[in-house]
């Protein structure tokens, strides 16, 4: 009842939905920087939304399992195979035991998720089994998976038959990342708002899991960067005095002091993180109110395209 | 977001401690999380159990119902023994134009009061320092600070709980675990709780 890693050779970690309530003791939530793709993989297999699968970025990983079971690749995939053969992506795939399969990352974006049915059953740490790097907590052993590791699996519960497909979203990547204020407005003025949105931003490669950096219009905040610290959020567009934004992710710090000149919209945060390294970013200014009405579209479609993965016909699942 | 200002004023902590716990102790529903600044106090929500606008109304009404700041100071007094043989602290002599012992002296006299959590799970930014240890970061910060480490920067001092890269000025060291994710509650401080440094042999 395990999976052991073959290879790694980028960054793979365990991660689920997060912490959501401990950021007062100063733990940022992890967990998937794309909650959504991981929650289509888990829905694949049969899992519940809140089990753990291995978010993949920056190289391929290859693991096998110890006994049979369903398994499920989504997110920016580049290859999934098993052996020589081709996988099709966010779908239900059965494995036998013993077989290698072979998740690479593809160009179009950032992170994959592999869910595997019964889910990773590390031990839960304050909530949550994500992973969070800075310091070295949760996940396995609170760090990125090795060859070698042997991670235990938990109790199955029935999946979707074999060849269940997820749908797509929808939504483009190309579509303009939407943000909104954030409470900070009396130290931007409207120069500062438009220069984020009057040309692309370039994601820096020195973006990781706890913030995206970015380069372009330079924005102007009318106080240097050393405000009292305080509380931040997931997508906070944070502005240091050389005016080049770094947006905080899942393991960014949760106080901080820079001016935020806005926040990366929660429907669109998934969108975000997938954005490749190197490509390009447009933003479009949105009202919180509409940011609020974005969120809840957003997973009302999810919802739906989760039920229809989790087998119509049985009703009451 | 609540915003009390933007600079810190004597007092005012106490304040935005007090509303955090009116608030948590609301439990507003949709509300998943509060965290409290030197000035201000962040609210998180879920936007499908709540909105801005609903929150916006109901949590002035609150407070303002609320009794006001309590006499008596929450929190505990935490003692941290500190082995005071720290990578900065002949520098921070140098540079403050004291003597070590002296150096010494003002870090363990204060009683801290613990204003915020954050950085990393379980550090604590403590204050205020004695005005004469103030000093800016250093430069260039050290990709790597032990666990334990006790230092000063600007008006604040603090201890890093984990080994991480930092830019604070080392004064010395502690065994104390400042964050335990087995322990209960895993933070040795909280905000609200005062801090005394106390001086160890080497």
């Amino acid at each position: 009842m395990t999976v052991r890693i073959r290879s790694v050779s980028g960054l793979a970690t365990i991660q689920d939905l997060g912490r959501v309530s401990q950021r007062s003791i100063g733990l940022p939530p992890a967990g998937a920087l794309d909650q959504r793709s991981l929650r289509i993989a888990n829905a694949l297999v049969g899992n519940d939304p809140t089990a753990a699968g291995i978010e993949v970025t920056l190289g391929p990983i290859e693991i096998e399992t110890s006994r049979p079971v369903v398994i499920a690749a989504t997110g920016a995939i580049g290859e999934w195979r098993c052996g020589s053969e081709s996988l099709p992506p966010a779908t239900t795939v059965a494995l036998a035991p013993g077989t290698p399969v072979r998740l690479t990352p593809g160009p179009q974006g950032r992170f994959c998720y592999l869910a595997v049915s019964g889910g990773l059953a590390v031990p839960e740490l304050l909530g949550s089994r994500a992973t969070y790097l800075p310091t070295g907590l949760g996940g396995w052993q609170g760090r990125g998976l090795r060859r070698d590791d042997v991670l235990p699996l938990g109790e199955a519960s029935a999946p979707p038959p074999t060849g269940t497909a997820a749908k797509p979203l929808g939504g483009s990547v190309e579509e303009p990342i939407r943000i909104t204020g954030a409470g900070h407005d009396q130290w931007f003025d409207g120069n500062a708002a438009a220069a984020l949105t009057a040309a692309p931003y370039r994601l820096l490669p020195q973006s990781d899991r706890m913030g995206s950096r970015l380069a372009g219009p330079a924005v102007r905040a009318s106080i240097r960067a050393t405000l009292p610290s305080e509380g931040t959020c997931l997508g906070a567009i944070q502005i240091p005095d050389d005016g080049q934004p770094i947006v905080i992710l899942h393991d960014g710090p949760t106080v901080g002091g820079y001016p935020k000149i806005g926040a990366v919209i929660g429907a669109d945060l998934d969108r975000f993180a997938q954005q490749p390294l190197g490509g390009s970013i447009r933003f479009a200014w949105v009202s919180a109110a509409s940011a609020e009405r974005a969120a809840r579209d957003a997973h009302t479609a999810l919802d739906r395209l989760i039920r229809a993965i989790s087998r119509p016909d049985s009703i009451g699942r | 977001m609540i915003r009390y200002g933007t600079q810190v004023v004597p007092g005012l902590d106490g304040v935005v401690r007090h509303h955090a716990s009116i608030l948590r102790a609301a439990q507003l529903p949709g509300v998943v999380d509060i965290v409290p600044g030197y000035v201000s106090l962040v609210v998180h929500y879920d936007p499908r159990d709540t909105s801005f606008a609903l929150l916006r109304d109901r949590i002035p009404t609150l407070l303002a119902l609320a009794p006001p700041t309590p006499a008596e100071r929450p929190g505990q007094t935490v003692i941290i023994p500190v082995r005071y043989d720290g990578l900065d602290l002949e520098e921070v002599a140098r540079a403050t134009e004291c003597s070590v012992a002296e150096v010494i002296d003002r870090h363990t006299a204060p009683e801290y009061q613990v204003a915020l959590l954050g950085f990393v799970p379980g550090f604590a930014y403590l204050e205020p320092l004695d005005p004469r240890l103030v000093l800016p970061r250093r430069a260039t910060p050290r990709s790597r600070v032990p666990a334990g480490s006790v230092a000063i920067a600007g008006a604040q001092t603090g201890v890093y709980p984990a080994e991480t890269p930092g830019g604070w000025l080392i004064l010395g060291t502690t065994s104390l675990a400042l964050f335990d994710p087995y322990r209960q509650p895993p933070a040795l401080l909280a905000v609200g709780d005062r801090v005394r440094f106390e001086a160890i042999g080497a």
